[in-house]
């Protein structure tokens, strides 16, 4: 560039001059190149955590338009709006103005479903991220403070689903309401009072909606929105963990710096998230609260569920056997205290707790930047397999009328079924996990020291068959590989190292036609490439000579050689 | 360092600008920075921010078939996201000036019951496209770059430095030596904190007053009404019938309590009824009323199967057996449905005797038992 | 016979205003009191005419009932005793242990269970299946005429079963209907293994029938409990419901939050866990 400025290194352009001046009031060039250089990992599983940012955002530009028209009053109004089969029905002001933003506001209905599609998936994306972070072992020192952040958000979450889904006060949500309120009266002790203090009186009152309101638009949002900040903010700090892989080390990253690629992705990625759940919102129907009609405690519909997050509530509710505790003195700890208030705090608690728990059963207490593949750490990703079958056995029976219905089945068996299955299914579940991860443990140890299966069947002289294995690394006497194992994926198949120059692949077409991949081999002979023939294939966590590191994409992907970019 | 030391504490003497930044701005002068290209500038930025670059893979050649294709590509669907963005604003704005209306009214089939998947295909359309179009742009064109970036442990110069900081300024507080303050100051503390928590108190209410919850509008005399308020003749419900009532009192069908299912039993039923104990009179005649409200978590039942006699919660599938006083007989209800003792007054309409003998709905820490 | 009872209604409008509730909801009030009045003098002008009408069908029929009936009763005779004898008896009266007697049930119950396809039974079984019909309209209605003439009972209205006010029907079908066969008459589950129906494919007739008869475990709704203008409107809002668009995209089943959750996990999880892999791979 040419530099025709007076001061040597002065910007010329415009542009320039002006982010000069910025500089020179705000002091940002250093932090900003800071940010900018920040490297990030670049693997699937790593996106998680932002789809649910993201619908998160989407949850607060939503939201915000719905307040314009929502109405949070339980005063007894008439309906005359453009839904005919409930003209002239009395219903509270907050199903009146529910109904209006749905029919009368242009684009109203539309919102509303993207908002609800949007708390669904906000949801969901924390309980995928979540599993990322326990199965690969994330929540180790240092980050033992974001696990125990993200679990109290995943908690608020679950508050502002809860919330959120009474406001229409329809006969779902009413309906939903009713048994909060039961679950608040079943505390033992003050039970009644924290009944009396959140409804102001006894069931329904007339404050709970406008509670629920302010709870939902300010309370919650401005907290999980801080609990956001610092949880990245720690992120930031702490740097982003990182899978083994060649030159990856407890002490560095290895990725794409934040400016531009690692940026553009997450852009492209909060659009597809926004994308997908406008696509939702339009195309599929959700919470229709016109077809389920104005809260009346004397009715309710067969099939009311909550939405899928607070299901593993009912479900357990559902199963729950018929216990109430008589303590003398007329006293009652009433049997829906154990699946709701119990369960669920035990659950939460566990989950908030686990990374000390495991801290103190596995004495490890060192810091740890790389994580771990779920394998080679069978007691914790059993356990989790353990907690995951529970969950999602407890949700199931949420739906179990449902089900029942549905395909036919008797609803007393699917809740016998629903009862033994949550006692019996954990703990085999916890087996066979646990059996997986020491088979695939001991492959992964098989292929290192005897090589890559190549499927070529040899007869050797003494009429024995054989079948002939890639090595991966130098061999020592006996043909046995000297690589060890290093938390890494190892090659398992042959063009994984290269074997087949034909899995060159686009993510949805090949890349390059066969004809040249066809001269490529010729030309090459089988195998490596010429000059990647001298690189060391070991998948080690030490960086090794040779070896450069290589982003992980998938972990099925980890380790191949690098293949050239066209 | 020593610049700051030569300055006058205060105004009127001359002031020598300090270091820019210390550290990369004494080691490079603007001139040698002027001389480096952008690249080596980026490299030695990153280098500072511990971040070095091992390798990267260009972007496709210029003006190479691939390029060529990827650009085709991504401009393509940016293009496409573009027109979906339009056209949205089309429909939405076109609505009901020169497309059709987009109200919604029962019968309609056509275009305003396509009016919100129209908008939720284009909006999604286009945003997604627009993402899409970002992570092509990134994976088929930019280069691709290979950092590595250390990560620092927390430093011990940090700690030891700020340890002593904070603890000579505690120590030149002298809090420690002076217990009247610390004292002071926590019982201060304590009162603050309780006193910032007290308007909460405004949210209490005390839930044994007058007994709220063990009690319904139910009364001696009060009318059985339905749901549009009129009242119920023993002749005219069918056996095998269950009719939703209220008490005649103002707004009686909307009140959470004191629904009420009155259910004519049929003959069968009638002789194999067990009643609770000291229940047998509160029905009338083939006439039982039970309350509406599941004992398990409030939930309407009503779920009545005429033939089974089971009365099924829809919530958690509790089952009552109506010909056994309403006692629970799967799930997880634990509470037979109170039953409401009813008879017929003067003008030959149902009335209740009593309200209900025990709290209806859902059982609770002090719920009387009977 | 049921049909003089139709007129009990008329004097409850008196009760009801005598039993004096000062309802704060005024307006609306006064217009069900209005309609419950209209719905008292259809009803009886109604109840006068289908009196008129069964007696001229009846007053013959019974009084030939020994020797020479009207044609469709012997044709609905031969069918009975060709396809119902052995369950029901033959005189109606029923078998121990194999079916119910069908005296009183009357041709309401006659025209739900066969035309439903439940008649005859396949097998026994705790509910009977919803399937095709066996017998066609015309063999429908000869054996309604049998069964009406030799056991009696609730009789089937003919002409418009929508004629109701919609949203009338909407709260007593929420109050009634909805608790077994879900907010849109998707059906639901009942206890082991019995199934309240779905009422999509009902046509207004069944489920007037339904209401009128109380098959199997559906509680009776007599005309005494829901009138017959009550029951138009149940079956208008019914109808109106099962037959409207859904404006909101695709309807996945209208059973609320499972079926959402499905979609959220099986469309939404998964399309972004395949973009962000998409993502993550490399050119």
């Amino acid at each position: 560039m040419a530099r025709t400025a007076t001061a040597p290194g002065a910007p010329t352009s415009r542009l320039g001059k002006a982010a000069f001046e910025i500089d020179d009031r705000l002091i940002v060039a250093g932090p900003l190149r800071r940010t900018l250089n920040k490297v990030f990992p670049d693997h699937w599983s790593f996106l998680l955590g932002e789809i649910a940012l993201y619908s998160f955002v989407v949850l607060l530009l939503s939201g915000t338009y719905l307040t314009f028209f929502f109405d949070a009053s339980m005063k007894e109004v008439v309906y005359d709006g453009s839904y005919a089969p409930l003209r002239g029905v009395e219903m509270s002001a907050a199903y009146d103005s529910a109904l209006q933003m749905s029919f009368d506001v242009r684009g109203g209905l539309f919102l509303r479903q993207v908002h609800h599609w949007a708390a669904l998936l906000f949801v969901a994306s924390i309980v995928v991220h979540l599993l990322r972070i326990f199965f690969t072992g994330a929540f180790r020192r240092p980050r033992e403070t974001n696990w125990l952040i993200g679990v109290v958000m995943l908690v608020l979450s679950l508050l502002m689903g809860v919330t959120g889904y009474s406001l229409p006060d329809d006969l779902l949500s009413g309906t939903g309401l009713r048994i909060i309120s039961a679950i608040l009266l079943s505390i033992p002790v003050v039970g009644t009072w924290v009944h009396f203090a959140v409804f102001n009186g006894d069931y329904v009152g007339e404050n709970i909606i406008g509670r629920f309101y302010i709870a939902h638009v300010l309370l919650f949002p401005a907290i999980l929105l801080g609990l956001i900040a610092v949880h990245l903010l720690i992120l930031v700090k702490q740097k982003h963990t990182q899978f083994a892989g060649p030159g990856r080390t407890e002490h560095n990253v290895v990725g794409n710096r934040l400016f531009p690629t690692f940026a553009a992705k997450a852009t492209g990625l909060f659009f597809v998230v926004f994308g997908l759940i406008a696509l939702l919102g339009g195309l599929v129907q959700i919470n229709p609260i016109w077809l389920w009609g104005p809260y009346n405690p004397s009715q309710v519909s067969a099939a009311s569920q909550p939405d899928w997050y607070i299901m593993f509530l009912d479900g357990s509710t559902r199963l729950f056997p018929a216990w109430d505790i008589n303590l003398p003195g007329s006293y009652t700890i009433p049997a829906l205290f154990w699946p709701t208030v119990v369960i669920a705090g035990a659950m939460f608690t566990l989950l908030a707790l686990y990374p000390m728990i495991e801290r103190k059963l596995t004495r490890d207490t060192a810091s740890h930047h790389l994580l771990q593949r779920p394998r080679d750490v069978p007691v914790r990703t059993s356990l989790g397999v353990m907690g995951l079958t529970f969950y999602v056995w407890l949700m199931m029976s949420g739906g179990n009328d449902v089900i029942a219905d549905k395909f036919q089945i008797s609803l007393n068996a699917m809740t016998w079924i629903g009862r033994i299955g949550v006692i019996i299914l954990p703990p085999i579940a916890y087996a066979i996990t646990y059996r997986i991860c020491l088979g695939l443990q001991m492959h992964d140890r098989q292929v290192l020291e005897h090589g890559i299966e190549t499927g070529v069947i040899r007869r050797l002289p003494n009429g024995e068959f054989i079948e002939v294995h890639q090595p991966l690394g130098p061999v020592d006497a006996h043909g046995h590989g000297a690589l060890a194992y290093g938390g890494a994926p190892v090659p398992k198949k042959m063009n994984q190292i290269g074997g087949a120059r034909r899995a060159i692949r686009g993510f949805f077409s090949p890349i390059e036609p066969p004809a040249r991949v066809e001269l490529e081999q010729r030309a090459e002979g089988r195998g490596l490439s010429p000059q990647e023939s001298d690189r060391e294939l070991t998948t080690s966590g030490r960086p090794t000579e040779g070896g450069r590191p290589s982003e992980g994409g998938r972990p099925s992907e980890g380790g191949r050689p690098q293949e050239p970019r066209d | 360092m020593t610049a700051r030391e030569d300055r006058p504490g205060s105004a009127g003497g001359h002031d020598i600008p300090g270091p820019h930044h210390g550290g990369p701005d004494d080691d490079y002068t603007p001139e040698q920075l002027a001389a480096m290209s952008r690249e080596d500038l980026d490299r030695l930025g990153a280098s500072y921010d511990g971040v070095e670059v091992l390798h990267v893979d260009p972007g496709p050649e210029p003006g190479s078939r691939l390029e060529k294709r990827a650009i085709r590509q991504v401009g393509f669907t940016f293009a496409l996201a573009g027109l979906a963005a339009f056209v949205f604003v089309v429909i939405y704005v076109g609505s009901g000036w020169f497309l059709p209306d987009w109200h919604w009214t029962i019968t309609e089939q056509g275009w305003s019951a396509f009016f919100t998947p129209l908008l939720g295909l284009l909006m999604g359309l286009s945003l997604a496209l627009v993402g899409i179009g970002l992570v092509l742009y990134t994976k088929k064109l930019l280069p691709h770059e290979t950092a590595v970036q250390d990560k620092h442990d927390g430093s011990h110069f940090d700690r030891v430095t700020t340890g002593a900081t904070l603890v000579g300024g505690l120590h030149n507080s002298g809090l420690a030596r002076r217990k009247l303050i610390t004292r002071s100051l926590a019982f201060m503390g304590g009162g603050l904190g309780l006193m910032l928590l007290m308007p909460l108190g405004g949210l209490i209410k005390n839930p044994n007053k007058g007994n709220p919850l063990g009690t319904t509008n139910w009364a001696k005399g009060v009318r059985l009404v339905r749901n549009d308020g009129s009242p119920i003749r023993p002749g005219d419900q069918e056996p095998g019938s269950l009719e939703t009532v209220f008490p005649a009192v103002p707004g009686g069908n909307i009140q959470a309590d004191a629904a009420t299912m009155l259910i004519r039993l049929r003959p069968e039923q009638v002789e194999e009824a067990q009643p609770r104990i000291g229940q047998a009179d509160f029905g009338y005649g083939e006439y039982v009323a039970y309350s509406k409200i599941c004992t398990h978590a409030g939930c309407p039942v009503s779920l009545y199967e005429q033939e089974t006699s089971r009365i099924l919660c829809p919530c958690h599938q509790s089952q009552f057996d109506v010909t056994q006083g309403a006692k629970p007989v799967f799930g997880p209800a634990t509470r037979s449905l109170p039953q409401l003792p009813i008879t017929v007054d003067d003008e030959g309409y149902f009335v209740a005797r009593r309200d209900y003998i025990e709290a209806v709905g859902p059982t609770y820490w002090n719920r009387e038992r009977i | 016979m049921s049909i003089p009872n139709t007129q009990s209604d008329a004097p409850l409008d008196e009760a009801e205003s005598a039993s004096g509730n000062p309802v704060r909801r005024a307006r609306a009030r006064r217009r069900s009191k209005q309609r419950r009045r209209m719905a008292n003098v259809a009803g009886l002008l109604l109840a006068l005419v289908l009196t008129g009408a069964t007696y001229s069908v009846f007053a013959p029929a019974q009084a030939a009932e020994d020797d020479n009936e009207s044609a469709a009763e012997a044709a609905g005779r031969q069918l009975y005793e060709h396809s119902c004898i052995t369950c029901h008896g033959s005189n109606l009266q029923g078998v121990e242990g194999r079916g119910p007697s069908l005296i009183g049930v009357g041709e309401a119950a006659v025209y739900f269970q066969v035309h439903t396809g439940r008649m005859p039974l396949t097998r026994q079984s705790s509910q009977g299946l919803d399937k095709p019909a066996v017998f066609s309209d015309e063999e429908i209605d000869q054996l309604m005429a049998y069964v009406q003439a030799n056991g009696g009972g609730p009789t089937l209205p003919s002409g418009d079963l929508r004629d109701g006010d919609l949203a009338a029907g909407g709260e007593l079908f929420r109050l009634n209907c909805a608790s077994c066969h879900n907010f849109v008459g998707e059906g639901g589950a009942l206890s082991s293994g019995k199934w309240a129906p779905s009422l999509r494919d009902a046509n207004d007739r069944t489920i007037y029938a339904a209401m009128l008869s109380g098959p199997e475990n559906m509680p009776v709704f007599g005309d005494n409990q829901l009138t017959p203008e009550q029951k138009r409107s149940i079956i208008n809002y019914v109808q109106t419901v099962a037959e409207q668009a859904d404006p909101g995209g695709a309807g996945v089943g209208r059973i609320g939050p499972v079926a959402e959750g499905l979609v959220i996990w099986v469309v939404g999880i998964s399309a972004l866990m395949f973009g962000i892999f998409w993502m993550g791979s490399k050119a």
